[in-house]
């Protein structure tokens, strides 16, 4: 036996697991994805169990397209994580910054921002939904009803209060509708995601160096300039790692969409393909080769992105 | 361009005061070191000096004016860092340009006196690369590219070769003290190295526990030491300085005989001892002396080679002249 084969044979049974653990579930899916297979049909009880007899070639990805969800799917998909990604790494940053100067009760504010990100992601949306975000009992409503009062209130003064009158009354926004649904979505995972996004740039921050700050306040570099400057480009590294972990995360987002709206209005691909599941297997395996791609998209973009920000 | 007065200057963190009220002038042109042991507070009145900590009581006069409130980057001096303080994520053009961008100046005219500065500091091959990618005396060049390009009234250095080999070093102090007969700007340099005051300095300041304890050129300070540390500290290898009955006999507290000032015989001299280890370098020989009675043990630098071995007998004569005599407080009888 030669020096290397015998390296190659040792590693053999942990590659094959990979392979079988990888391989054998995208087998199935696109076995399924080119059959017709449904859980429960009367007139075609036939297709109730994965046989190749029902070979429906490409007819599945044809059915997919075609419905009318799958664009709006997609289109939520990325504007879903486009917008978490862009809030959380924005707010991220600004935090970050913010906490990590040295203030009284430093430790317990850490503590506190960090804590939204323990919470269930189910638990999470029940309450921003039906807490905060409620039109009539939540936060939302509470303070509409409120700020509507005050202007009441006002319309009544003597002298200003013509001018107040001219005032409409303020309207809480329902969050389970069709147009706003996938916005509460954006909130409540914003909510959750900064804290993992502070974390991160804090740990950096702190490896920054501070001789280069002063070198720098000797050149004449304001706050600002300092920032743009040196602890902007110190943070790339990291933002790149936040955006890459958070966008594999938030493609697959499901029980936020759930818990808010049931997807009216507002599905995302992992939605879609838990709405085909109910009983068309075949679409939704199709649907799910669809994200398969869109990730693999998504990824390429995002390996570039950090690759070139990790090589420099 | 460039007197720098200190007056009564004083720094305290919290309780502990770190520098007693300090008195100092710094002319303008000059090469000042300051030079003692770690944490004499040389570092912490350089900072103070360039602005990033703040005085407790006292101020700072630059070229006759109250900079004592000035921001540092209003008061036109450049310092140059131990870490050499390199923007990571520029060029080294970049790096040299900051100040002259952050003072907004014309792109045509920041390219201009970039490439001056490159020049005289032979970085112009290496304007597009990044710190990461040089080595460590091209990063002390740009960082010290990055102080002339603004045409400061003065240059702090805080221990700006520590970071180098000793090959290194030696090159980039004849560099640095090149540059300063050029330029003629007065120069602040904090070192804890002796050698690199004794060869750069036009003056010295020598500091303890943030007291001054001397202020002189390297040759007075040499020749003349005020006081017992500053003869301990000042020289390589370190004078020897005893007390007890023979430095009575000199009518002194303590004296102090340089190692190159005793002279060696294997026959006959004023004191007698064993050689410890002795180092031959070759041009001269270090010989360490015990059993003398006087203290541990007694250095004596030869010019030249000497045949000794360890435990030998040897006898060893101070010159008259050059013993240094110290009072009971330790300071200089002459």
């Amino acid at each position: 036996m030669s020096d290397r084969k015998l390296p190659r044979l040792l590693q053999t049974p942990a590659v094959l697991l990979l392979l079988v653990w990888m391989l054998i579930p995208l087998g199935i899916t696109l076995y399924f994805s080119f059959i017709r297979y449904v859980l429960n049909s009367l007139r075609h009880p036939e297709w109730t169990s994965p046989s190749l007899s029902n070979w429906r070639g490409f007819g599945n990805y044809q059915f997919v397209l075609n419905s009318k969800d799958f664009l709006l799917a997609i289109q939520n998909s990325l504007f879903i994580v486009c917008s978490i990604l862009f809030l959380t790494v924005i707010l991220g940053v600004l935090i970050a910054v913010l906490i990590n100067k040295s203030f009284p009760g430093q430790g317990i504010v850490r503590v506190l921002l960090i804590s939204p990100f323990f919470v269930m992601p189910a638990v999470n949306a029940v309450l921003w939904i039906n807490m905060i975000l409620d039109p009539v009992l939540g936060l939302q409503g509470i303070a509409v009803g409120g700020i509507n009062d005050i202007l009441d209130g006002m319309r009544t003064m003597p002298v200003l209060g013509g001018f107040f009158s001219l005032w409409p009354e303020f309207e809480p926004i329902s969050f389970r509708a069709t147009q706003t649904s996938a916005i509460a979505v954006i909130m409540m995972v914003t909510w959750q995601w900064t804290p993992f996004a502070v974390l991160i740039f804090m740990t950096s921050l702190q490896s920054e160096d501070q001789q280069q700050k002063e070198a720098a306040t000797l050149d004449g570099a304001g706050t600002w300039s300092q920032f743009r400057f040196l602890t902007l480009p110190h943070l790339g590294r990291p933002i790149a790692i936040v955006v890459m972990i958070q966008a594999i995360f938030h493609l697959s987002l499901y029980a936020e969409i759930e818990i808010v709206s049931r997807g009216n209005g507002n599905k995302n691909l992992p939605y879609l393909i838990g709405e085909f599941a109910n009983n068309n297997i075949g679409a939704a395996s199709a649907t799910g080769i669809f994200a398969v791609i869109l990730a693999n998209i998504v990824a390429i973009f995002l390996l570039r992105m950090v690759g070139k920000t990790l090589m420099e | 361009m460039g007197r720098i007065v200190l007056d009564k200057v004083t720094k305290s963190f919290g309780e502990t005061q770190v520098i007693p009220p300090l008195d100092l002038t710094i002319e303008n042109g000059e090469f000042t070191v300051f030079v003692g042991p770690s944490g004499c507070g040389k570092s912490t009145l350089l900072r103070m000096i360039a602005g990033l900590e703040d005085l407790t009581s006292g101020n700072i006069l630059i070229d006759g004016e109250d900079a004592t409130e000035v921001p540092p980057s209003k008061r036109g001096l450049a310092m140059v860092f131990q870490s050499y303080a390199l923007y990571p994520h520029m060029t080294v053009r970049k790096n040299i340009g900051f100040p002259l961008r952050m003072e907004k100046m014309s792109q045509a005219e920041i390219d201009e006196r970039v490439e001056a500065a490159a020049k005289s500091l032979n970085l112009v091959d290496y304007l597009d690369r990044k710190p990461g990618q040089l080595s460590g005396g091209q990063r002390q060049r740009v960082a010290i590219g990055r102080a002339i390009v603004r045409d400061p009234s003065a240059f702090l250095f805080d221990e700006p070769l520590s970071n180098l080999d000793a090959a290194l070093r030696v090159g980039m102090r004849l560099e640095i003290s090149e540059m300063h007969e050029r330029m003629q700007t007065t120069m602040i340099y904090v070192t804890h190295d002796q050698v690199e005051a004794m060869t750069m300095a036009d003056r010295i300041v020598v500091l303890q526990a943030g007291v001054i304890e001397q202020v002189g050129t390297p040759l007075e300070l040499y020749h003349k030491p005020q006081n017992v540390f500053v003869a301990g500290f000042i020289g390589s290898p370190k004078m020897n300085i005893f007390s007890g009955p023979e430095a009575e006999k000199h009518g002194a507290a303590t004296i102090g005989i340089r190692p190159e000032h005793t002279d060696v015989s294997m026959s006959e001299g004023t004191w007698k001892g064993t050689v410890g280890v002795a180092e031959h370098l070759g041009s001269d020989t270090f010989i360490h002396v015990h059993n003398t009675g006087l203290a541990d043990m007694i250095t004596v630098r030869i010019s030249g080679d000497i045949s000794v071995k360890h435990g030998d007998t040897i006898y060893l004569t101070p010159q008259a002249e050059q013993i240094h005599k110290f009072d009971a407080q330790g300071l200089r009888i002459e």
